[in-house]
């Protein structure tokens, strides 16, 4: 039923534009860092709750992990940095298409050597031909 | 030089492929809720350092931006939790693509209602074919992913 998961993933997409969509206009307001640390701020505290009352995980586990699985954050922060100096630069389409050729790229090489934790699954001609028209429909819509 | 810019733009996107990977592995041993939380947690500090030194708005205006604005941080925890969810079952492949359909989809439908304040692009025919290729693209990362498990839970049964 790995299906479900797949338009889980649909779904998070679906909140990252309505998020971006939102912060924009935040951001013209209070300002392009200060949204994204709202983001963040508020959402430290909303899932922080969340965790509290029904985590059933470890959150000790984050000091014995390895220090490199701790820098999703950082990522995430390097990412938005890219995108604030980039989209004045080269506008938002553009911006748009390059991170998400970047995505497909990087995602298929980590998967393909197992690299950063992910489990090996080799790129095969399925997903390649998925990259293929990706690209296509970067190109209608854009 | 524009080659160059866009090559940096393109390490955005590596930036969060590395990031769904990550916290992927993150969270099959401390639990999806805790990896949602400590990205968001150790994003915040980043940003508040950010924000320190390099902060050209104001902080204080976010007390008075409009309420509904503010509900966007829903859907930022949303998109966290459901990516580090969706990752350790289909792979980060299989789930930049389709969070990238979700997105692009929901952007045309944005743009199409000029939803949230934003400028209005309507709906045309290339957009739309570009969704259907979308869709088939989507198909196409699926049958690549479950080729790979059809073949795995036969050898598990053989063996």
């Amino acid at each position: 039923m790995k299906i479900v998961y797949y338009v889980l993933a649909l779904l998070a997409g679906i909140a990252l534009s309505v998020e971006g969509a939102i912060y924009g206009e935040l951001g013209n307001f209070v300002g392009k860092l200060e949204s994204s640390f709202y983001n963040f701020f508020a959402g430290t505290i909303i899932i922080g709750l969340i965790v509290l009352f029904f985590g059933k995980g470890s959150l000790g586990y984050t000091f014995r992990a390895p220090k490199w699985t701790l820098l999703g954050g950082l990522l995430g922060s390097i990412y938005l940095t890219i995108l604030i100096i980039s989209i004045p630069l080269v506008g938002v389409g553009l911006a748009m298409i390059s991170v998400i050729i970047g995505q497909m790229i990087a995602s298929m090489v980590i998967e393909h050597y197992g690299w950063l934790g992910s489990p090996k699954r080799p790129i095969n001609r399925d997903k390649l031909t998925a990259s293929a028209l990706m690209l296509v429909a970067l190109f209608l819509i854009f | 030089m524009n080659i160059l810019l866009l090559g940096f733009t393109l390490l955005g996107g590596v930036m969060l492929s590395a990031q769904s990977s990550i916290n992927g592995a993150f969270s099959q041993k401390a639990g999806a809720l805790e990896s949602t939380f400590l990205t968001f947690f150790t994003g915040m500090l980043i940003l508040a350092l950010a924000i320190l030194f390099f902060g050209q708005g104001n902080v204080l205006l976010l007390l008075e931006a409009p309420r509904w604005q503010l509900s966007a941080v829903l859907f930022g925890v949303s998109y966290l939790f459901l990516t580090i969810l969706a990752v350790p079952q289909i792979g980060v492949t299989a789930a930049s693509i389709a969070t990238v359909i979700g997105q692009l989809a929901a952007g045309m439908v944005i743009d199409h209602i000029g939803a949230f304040g934003g400028v209005v692009v309507p709906l045309n025919g290339k957009r739309l074919l570009g969704l259907l290729t979308m869709l088939a693209a989507l198909y196409f990362v699926y049958r690549g992913n479950t080729r790979k498990d059809v073949s795995a839970s036969s050898d598990s049964m053989a063996s």
